[in-house]
C-alpha cells in the first residue's frame, strides 16, 4: 500500500512533535505548510496530499480556501483539523465540516483516527457524487419532458390540399429550439395559413417564447372573422396595405394582419424588457388560384423556385421582426404560384450552415442548389438535406435548422 | 479571429469596438460592456463593426437590449459593417432604430 500523504497546514509551519512523531511512524509522507504557501503556489507545485490536517487555530474560512485549491488539482484530501491544548478551538472545524484529531498522538490512535476520518469522507464524497448524478439527471429529463410539451406546439400533420403537397424539415440544434413552423386552415378551409420562424437567441429562453409566439399567432389568425375590420384599425392611416386592400379585398389578409400587428402589439406590450423577438414568414395561400398573400417580418426571403426554369424569385422583408418594435406597420406581399411551382421556406440555420473551416452555406449556394433539386416538395427537401451534409462534414449543427417545401403539383407534367 | 470587446469613451460619446463573432456564447461579453457604456452616462454610442465577422440572432438581441439599455434619446449607430453584419441587420428591420454607418 502506498504511504498516506499528509500535509500539515499551520500558520508557523511548526506542529506538535509528538504528531510529527506520531505521523513517522506510521510511515506517511508529511510536508508542513502554511495557508501562504499553499495558496501562493502555482498549479501543479502542491505536494500530493490524501489529508490535510489543519491546525485549529486557523480560522474555518482559510482551511476551506486551502481545501478548494487542492479541489482545483482534483486532490480532494480529507480535511481534519487538531489541536494541542486549545481544544475548544475545535468547534467551529467541526460545525464547517471537517474532521478533529485530539491528543493524546499515539501512533496508533493516530493511525485509527485518521482511517477513519478517511473512510468517513469517502462515503460523504460518495453521496455528494451521487446526489450530484441524480440532480444533472433530473436535469435531464426535465429538459427532456420540455422538448416533448414543445413539440406538441407543432402541427401533429401537415394539411394536404387537392393538388398540393407540403413537406418540413425540422432539425433543433439542442433539445429545445427557437424555431417553429405551422400549417393550418382558415376561413373555412378555404385558405392555408403557412407559417416558418424562428425565435432570436437559443435555449430554453427561445423555447418559452417559440410556445407563445406560436399560440398567439395561430389563435388570432383562427378567431379572426372575414368581416373582421380590426387589422384595419391597428394599422395606421397611411400604410400600403389600406391604399393595397381599397383596391383589390384579399380574403385572408385580414387574419393574416390581425395574426402579425396583434402579436407584434403584444410582444412589445409585455415582454419588451425580456428583448426576445421573432423573424416570420406569414403566408396565407389560396389552393385554388395559387395566390399568395405574406408577411415577411425580417425574416430570410423564402424562394418560389419556378417548373419553367424562370429565375427564383425572393419573398423579401414587408416589416421588421416581430416583438421589437412598437406600433410598426406591416405591409402585404403578393406572390402568384404556378401549376408545377415550388415554395421554399427555411430559417437562417440553412444559410448559417457551417463548415468545419468555419464557412457559412450561404443564400447563393442555396437557391443554386434548389435550382439543381428536383422538382416534388420532398425530393427538394431531400436534395436539399444532402447538400447541407456533405457542406458542414462533421462540424457540430450550431443553429436550429427548418425547411418547408410548399409544391403545386402539375396536372400535365 | 477571436471575439473581443473594447469600451472607450470620449467627450460622451462611447465607442465599443467589435472583433470576431457576435453569437449566444459572446452576447453576455457585448451586454456587459454595453452597461458599462450605460453608466457613463454617454449620449451616444458608437458600435465599431470593421471587423465584426459574424452577427447571430443572439447578437441582434444584444442589439435590442443596448438600444432599450441606452435609452431612446441616445443615438446608436453601428460603423463600418461588412456587408453579411449590415444585411442581418437590415433583414430584421433593425436599420430603424440604429443607424447604420459606412466607414
Amino acid at each position: 500500500m502506498e504511504p498516506t500523504k499528509v500535509l500539515v497546514l499551520d500558520e508557523r509551519r511548526d506542529a506538535p512533535p509528538e504528531l510529527l512523531t506520531a505521523l513517522d511512524k506510521l510511515g506517511t509522507v508529511v510536508h508542513v505548510r502554511t495557508p501562504g504557501d499553499v495558496l501562493a503556489k502555482e498549479v501543479g507545485q502542491l505536494p500530493d496530499t490524501d489529508v490535510l490536517l489543519a491546525y485549529a487555530g486557523l480560522s474555518p474560512h482559510t482551511v476551506r480556501a486551502v481545501a478548494r485549491r487542492l479541489d482545483d488539482e482534483d486532490q480532494r484530501p480529507t480535511v481534519v483539523a487538531f489541536a494541542e491544548h486549545d481544544l475548544h478551538l475545535l468547534g467551529s472545524h467541526v460545525h464547517a465540516g471537517s474532521d478533529y484529531l485530539v491528543p493524546p498522538f499515539h501512533p496508533d490512535l493516530v493511525r485509527a483516527r485518521l482511517r477513519d476520518c478517511h473512510e468517513r469522507a469517502t462515503f460523504s464524497r460518495t453521496m455528494e457524487d451521487v446526489a450530484a448524478h441524480a440532480e444533472l439527471l433530473s436535469y435531464e429529463r426535465e429538459l427532456e419532458i420540455g422538448r416533448e410539451i414543445q413539440m406538441g406546439f407543432l402541427p401533429d400533420s401537415l394539411p394536404s390540399p387537392d393538388g398540393w403537397e407540403i413537406d418540413v424539415r425540422f432539425r433543433p440544434a439542442r433539445t429545445v429550439a427557437g424555431d417553429f413552423y405551422d400549417v393550418f386552415e382558415l376561413v373555412n378551409r378555404r385558405r392555408l395559413a403557412l407559417v416558418v420562424a424562428d425565435v432570436c437567441d437559443k435555449g430554453v429562453g427561445a423555447a418559452l417564447f417559440m410556445a407563445l409566439i406560436r399560440s398567439l399567432l395561430r389563435h388570432t389568425a383562427e378567431q379572426s372573422g372575414l368581416q373582421s375590420l380590426i387589422a384595419a384599425d391597428l394599422l395606421g392611416e397611411e400604410t400600403d396595405w389600406e391604399e393595397h386592400s381599397r383596391a383589390i379585398p384579399v380574403v385572408g389578409a385580414t387574419p393574416l394582419l390581425n395574426a402579425v400587428v396583434g402579436t407584434n402589439n403584444y410582444l412589445t406590450r409585455n415582454h419588451i424588457r425580456q428583448g426576445y423577438f421573432a423573424t416570420m414568414f406569414f403566408g396565407v395561400l389560396d389552393p385554388v388560384t395559387g395566390n399568395l398573400v405574406y408577411i415577411n417580418g425580417g425574416h430570410n426571403p423564402p424562394v418560389l423556385v419556378r417548373a419553367d426554369g424562370g429565375d427564383p424569385v425572393l419573398l423579401e422583408p414587408t416589416g421588421p421582426a416581430v416583438g421589437v418594435i412598437p406600433d410598426v406597420a406591416f405591409s402585404l406581399g403578393y406572390a402568384q404560384i404556378s401549376p408545377g411551382d415550388t415554395l421554399f421556406i427555411y430559417t437562417d440555420g440553412v444559410t448559417e450552415a457551417r463548415s468545419v473551416p468555419g464557412h457559412f452555406f450561404g443564400e447563393d449556394q442555396m437557391i443554386k442548389q434548389l435550382g439543381e433539386g428536383a422538382a416534388r416538395g420532398e425530393e427538394l427537401l431531400d436534395h436539399m438535406d444532402g447538400a447541407l451534409s456533405e457542406f458542414v462534414g462533421p462540424a457540430e449543427q450550431s443553429d436550429d435548422i427548418t425547411m418547408m417545401a410548399v409544391h403545386w403539383r402539375d396536372p400535365e407534367a | 479571429m477571436a471575439f473581443d470587446v473594447r469600451l472607450r469613451v470620449n467627450e460622451r460619446v462611447a465607442t465599443i469596438e467589435l472583433k470576431g463573432e457576435l453569437d449566444a456564447g459572446t452576447a453576455a461579453r457585448f451586454h456587459e460592456t454595453v452597461d458599462e457604456a450605460a453608466a457613463t452616462g454617454a449620449i451616444e454610442l458608437v458600435i465599431r463593426a470593421e471587423q465584426l465577422s459574424y452577427l447571430a440572432s443572439a447578437g441582434l438581441r444584444a442589439l435590442v437590449f443596448a438600444r432599450q439599455k441606452m435609452g431612446d434619446d441616445v443615438r446608436i449607430a453601428v460603423v463600418g459593417a461588412t456587408e453579411p453584419v449590415a444585411r442581418t441587420i437590415k433583414l430584421a428591420g433593425f436599420d430603424h432604430s440604429i443607424d447604420l454607418v459606412d466607414a
